[in-house]
């Protein structure tokens, strides 16, 4: 039995639900069409399974949660997962730190920005545009009712536009969303 | 109040019609502005609600709303619970702290789950699912009630983005 993980880690990780998965052999139609959008070349994961139990709701979230990560233009896909992984370590969704950390990195090939989220956590000491995305994040995830002036004076600070400040807001709502499921369905084991 | 129509939540409940920059701007990223409001279909109003009632669903997303002071969200779900036939007898859940007024066990553990996952979901565990199942969720039940709760959550940040954007 594998070792469930209550720490933020950078290394990858399984994630075992709380709740059961659908089995593919006896998913309804309707949950097989919802399933149909996700990556069918590689196996279908345990978290997947176990939203296809809504699947209504798994059609339209997993083409919004793509659309926000990986449109054209706007704010880098980079930038979009300085703001994933500000609301993951507001909410300490482990899980979805420790992915989006490493498609960070993946992108931007810039591990010590990943390195001072890790070390500072919420009291990161980041570059100065790096900087802003993680307050924002940090800020709409933990006070969306206190948002406004200062938080958009420093976005245009660091030089932002309309269209890059509205990816960052989705980005960081959405994580609200993916934080809320993966954090309370299920919970990180080191893979065996 | 009329009832759900096509018209994008979002934009009503912020009243863009009047800020036709930033209607524009949303519209930039026409998709996922879609992807938001079917989502939204998805979870208050679904082909089968099953053990969620679109006036249970109405009353615990204006609840979500209230916690994070989201007025223009709230107001929303509140007018949304008032057109549906329970609606009065669940008025009392769309203000938060009234957990005590009900004497449902389920309804109970419903919304002391929305109410933690809410505000504190880093303090989930194991045990609140345990607390439901024990409740007589079954696991369709509880991805439900995550799936709303987020997408609420979800919804609550955008609208307080966006807000900021309207209003600076």
């Amino acid at each position: 039995m594998s070792q469930a993980v209550h720490e933020f880690t950078v290394e990858a990780l399984d994630w075992k639900p709380y709740v059961k998965p659908v089995d593919v052999e006896t998913a309804t139609p309707e949950q097989l069409d919802a399933l149909k959008i996700t990556p069918s070349n590689k196996k279908i994961s345990d978290y997947v399974l176990v939203l296809a139990n809504e699947p209504e709701t798994l059609k339209e979230r997993t083409p919004l949660f793509n659309d926000i990560m990986y449109s054209e233009g706007g704010l880098s896909r980079g930038g979009r997962e300085i703001g994933a992984l500000a609301a993951s370590f507001v909410n300490r969704c482990i899980y979805c730190a420790s992915v989006h950390a490493a498609r960070y990195i993946q992108l931007e090939k810039r591990p010590e920005v990943v390195d001072e989220i890790y070390g500072g956590g919420l009291d990161a000491n980041l570059p100065e545009f790096e900087q802003a995305l993680f307050n924002f994040g940090v800020d709409l995830t933990a006070h969306p009712d206190n948002v406004g002036a200062y938080q958009f004076y420093h976005l245009r600070e660091i030089g932002l536009d309309d269209l890059q400040i509205l990816d960052l807001i989705h980005a960081v709502a959405i994580f609200g969303w993916a934080n809320r499921l993966m954090h309370t369905l299920g919970e990180p084991h080191r893979l065996d | 109040m009329t009832a759900p129509s096509t018209n994008d939540v979002i934009d009503t409940v912020l009243g863009l019609d009047r800020f036709p920059d930033l209607q524009a701007l949303r519209d930039q990223r026409a998709k996922l502005k879609h992807l938001s409001q079917t989502s939204y279909q998805a979870a208050l109003r679904p082909a089968d609600p099953r053990n969620f009632s679109y006036a249970l669903r109405a009353a615990l997303a204006a609840r979500m709303a209230a916690l994070w002071k989201s007025q223009e969200l709230s107001a929303h779900f509140r007018a949304l619970l008032e057109s549906e036939e329970e609606g009065p007898a669940l008025a009392s859940i769309t203000n938060p702290g009234s957990a005590a007024d009900t004497a449902d066990p389920r309804l109970q553990a419903i919304l002391a789950h929305v109410d933690l996952v809410t505000l504190s979901p880093k303090e989930a565990t194991r045990a609140n699912i345990e607390k439901l199942t024990t409740a007589g969720l079954d696991d369709r039940d509880i991805v439900t009630l995550a799936g709303l709760i987020a997408f609420v959550n979800y919804q609550v940040l955008v609208v307080a983005g966006l807000k900021m954007l309207r209003d600076n």
